[in-house]
């Protein structure tokens, strides 16, 4: 029993499954992931079963992957509790230890003043225990790799919350319009234009979210990049669509409608005379005969935009092309033909309160204690009258850089 | 301004070539030309880095051309930089070549200056890319180094104090490279998180950063254990900058995903 625990706490068991992360995640990046399973069938002819029962077009969420994290979690959590009470406790006696270390390089009388000098100007903090000199310094970067650890396993806490806990929908909305979410929340949309003042592609939206409560937020644009928060709800500028325009006129009575053109539909009085909306093209190439080829897709704006519609005229059927500005009477309506219309498509995210505060704190958390880890790193050296030692639990850049910057003083002539 | 890349790029292959003549025959002069010639390669890199950026009013490091020179502009720089500080010489012979290797292949990308396309107009953008660069450099470095630890422990036995130096630096500059990789992939998270709405969507970009990020964090836990310092290790960091250059090139070329900008 004791065997496995210090298995399950020690860094062999760490590196182990950190490897084992890093080979799931080869697989992951190799083997598309998240595709239906015929998909696999098609393109993995010889090798989709082994695929489909491993769960490798999943891996991500394969529950041994799971597993492998949550252990490793397990394993962090162990570990860290062992380290951090032997490096609290360390602490307290390493400065009375390390004044009865043995000199481990031997300094002419000259060798030693340079070194204090050097310590003192490097600003470490001198202490006289016995006949030896103690120079202490960052004596908290001790704690650095455990905050890291400690990081390290918030990251994936509050991490896997952050990824799991939210409910997206990506919704299209015309400007003008609104989108209710489920709790009575309203998201509208203002206005939105595809392009900035100098022609560049730049999708902005301009919104505003009504909470249930009333609460509501100002009207603001969003952009790619430049999401809107708002109580629990953030909403991000994702996609894009362009709908056709139509308005619609009764000269019998002088009434008039605007439709937003989406889908194929009929649009008539008697339901037998009137115009079927068929597709809006963005554009169109016309040869020197005056034949006309349709183009499906742009990105950006639509330069030339192109009505495709079917003339239903007592029982009669044809096909037209039209454009904005063009009208047509049918049926006892005038169609006018506008301008299309653009609309955002909009990712709606509604996340627990504080997850992603949280989760960048804990960013912030891990990027300070690698700092500390690795340039804190607590300093410690014993000087006496002969030479010199370096203690404490990371000895050895002090080792290193004392090592070559005072080779020259090296009494050489007796070993220590 | 193309011209002023391949005149750095010429002058970053002389250097090469200097250097490697200089180093096959023992001839002092040439490794100092050769030295000179990089530190000239790398002003006119920098000018014409600088003047990219002017042109394209932003940060010069938003396509695989750009990035690529971002990234051999990084390795120069800590070449200089390590080599100046440090008193290294012996580092030139690996790090100068590897330098040129990453130009030519910036110098089969597209070259052209392109409108940023709205998913990167974003304040993330300088952070994270920016802190690729220096991890990448940095690890490119280390390898380096632990090419030259292989060839020098296998000669000379005696030589511990320089091998142990040598060790430390590599570390050091992993240490390095692991805080700016940790700051990629964190910044990378919180961007994602603003222009998609998740942080982490195991894109094979954020895949591969991410094993690249393990397998260094194993090399610091390695290292940590004592027993397996030195050759080993050397032999570690050397295969490592084969996936920092997968990471870096071999993802967008052979893996498809959303980190795809041309
Ligand atoms: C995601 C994974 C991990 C990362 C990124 C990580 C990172 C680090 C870093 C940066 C250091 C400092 C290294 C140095 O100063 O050279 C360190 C030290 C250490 N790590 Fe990890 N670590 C991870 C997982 C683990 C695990 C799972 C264990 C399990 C036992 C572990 C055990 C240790 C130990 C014992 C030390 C030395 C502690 C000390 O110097 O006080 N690490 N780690």
């Amino acid at each position: 029993m004791k065997k496995v625990l210090s298995f399950l706490r020690s860094m062999r068991f760490g590196i182990l499954l950190l490897s084992l992360v890093a080979v799931c995640s080869v697989i992951g990046s190799v083997i598309p992931q998240e595709h239906e399973a015929m998909w696999y069938v098609q393109n993995y002819p010889g090798t989709y079963a082994p695929i489909l029962r491993l769960g490798l077009d999943r891996i991500f969420s394969a529950w041994y992957f799971i597993a492998i994290l949550v252990m490793l979690c397990l394993n962090l959590i162990l570990c860290s509790i062992v380290r951090i009470r032997s490096v609290v406790a360390s602490s307290k006696t390493e400065r009375e230890r390390a004044s009865k270390l043995p000199d481990t390089v031997r300094l002419t009388p000259e060798g030693v003043d340079k070194l204090r000098d050097h310590l003192v100007a490097m600003r470490c903090r001198g202490e006289k225990i016995g006949e030896s000199e103690i120079f202490t310094k960052n004596s908290f970067g001790r704690y650095g790799s455990f905050l890291t650890h400690l990081s390290i396993l918030l990251t994936v806490i509050v991490g896997a919350a952050a990824l799991y806990l939210p409910q997206v929908t990506d919704q299209t909305c015309l400007p003008g319009e609104s989108v209710m979410m489920p709790d009575g929340t309203e998201i509208r949309a203002y206005d939105f234009s595809i392009e900035d003042e100098s022609g560049r592609l730049d999708f902005t939206s301009e919104i505003r979210i009504k909470l249930p409560d009333g609460r509501h937020s100002e009207t603001k644009q969003i952009r790619v990049n430049y999401p809107m928060s708002f109580g629990p709800y953030k909403v991000y500028q994702q996609t894009y669509g362009t709908a056709g325009s139509v308005t619609v006129r009764n000269p019998a009575n002088g009434g008039e409608d605007d439709f937003t053109l989406t889908d194929t539909v009929f649009l008539s009085l008697d339901g037998v005379s009137g115009i079927w909306y068929q597709a809006l093209y963005p554009d169109y190439l016309q040869d020197p005969s005056g034949n006309v080829t349709l183009i499906s897709s742009v990105s950006g704006r639509y330069a030339n935009p192109v009505y495709e519609i079917i003339v239903s005229e007592g029982g009669q059927y044809r096909s037209l092309l039209v454009f904005p500005g063009d009208e047509i009477e049918t049926g006892g309506l005038v169609f006018r033909f506008n301008d299309p219309v653009e609309y955002p498509g909009l990712r709606i995210k509604r996340t627990p309160p504080a997850v992603n505060a949280l989760l960048i704190a804990v960013f912030a958390l891990m990027t300070a204690a690698l700092y500390i880890t690795f340039f804190c790193d607590p300093i410690l050296v014993k000087l006496d009258k002969d030479g010199y030692a370096v203690g404490g639990p990371k000895p050895e850049r002090m080792r290193v850089e004392l090592g070559a910057g005072f080779e020259a003083y090296e009494r050489k002539d007796e070993e220590p | 301004m193309k011209a002023l890349f391949f005149i750095a790029f010429a002058a970053y292959a002389v250097s090469v070539i200097l250097e490697f003549t200089g180093t096959a025959f023992r001839k002092e002069k040439l490794l100092r030309l050769a030295w000179i010639a990089f530190i000239a390669a790398f002003a006119l890199h920098t000018v014409f880095l600088a003047a990219r950026g002017v042109a394209a009013k932003r940060l010069p490091l938003s396509n695989q051309f750009e990035f690529a020179n971002g990234f051999a502009w990084g390795v120069a720089l800590f070449t200089i930089a390590v080599c100046t500080r440090m008193k290294t010489d012996w580092l030139k012979v690996a790090a100068i070549p590897v330098t040129l290797l990453i130009m030519t292949y910036a110098a089969l990308q597209p070259m052209e200056i392109r409108d940023l396309m709205p998913a990167l107009r974003s304040a993330w953008f300088g952070v994270h890319i920016g802190s690729a660069v220096l991890s990448y450099a940095a690890f490119v470095i280390a390898g380096c180094i632990g090419a030259r630890y292989l060839i020098l422990s296998k000669k000379e036995s005696d030589n511990q104090k320089a091998l142990d130096q040598m060790d430390f630096l590599s570390y050091r500059l992993v240490s390095f490279g692991f805080l700016f990789l940790t700051v990629v992939i964190l910044s990378g998270a919180i961007w994602a998180e603003q222009a998609w709405s998740a942080f982490w969507t195991w894109d094979p970009k954020e895949v591969w950063a991410l094993i690249t990020w393990i397998i260094y964090a194993v090399y610091l836990h390695l290292r940590l254990r004592g027993k397996k310092k030195g050759r080993q290790m050397a032999w570690y960091l050397v295969i490592a900058v084969f996936v920092v250059f997968f990471t870096f090139a071999g993802v967008n070329t052979l893996l498809h995903g959303m980190h795809t900008y041309g």
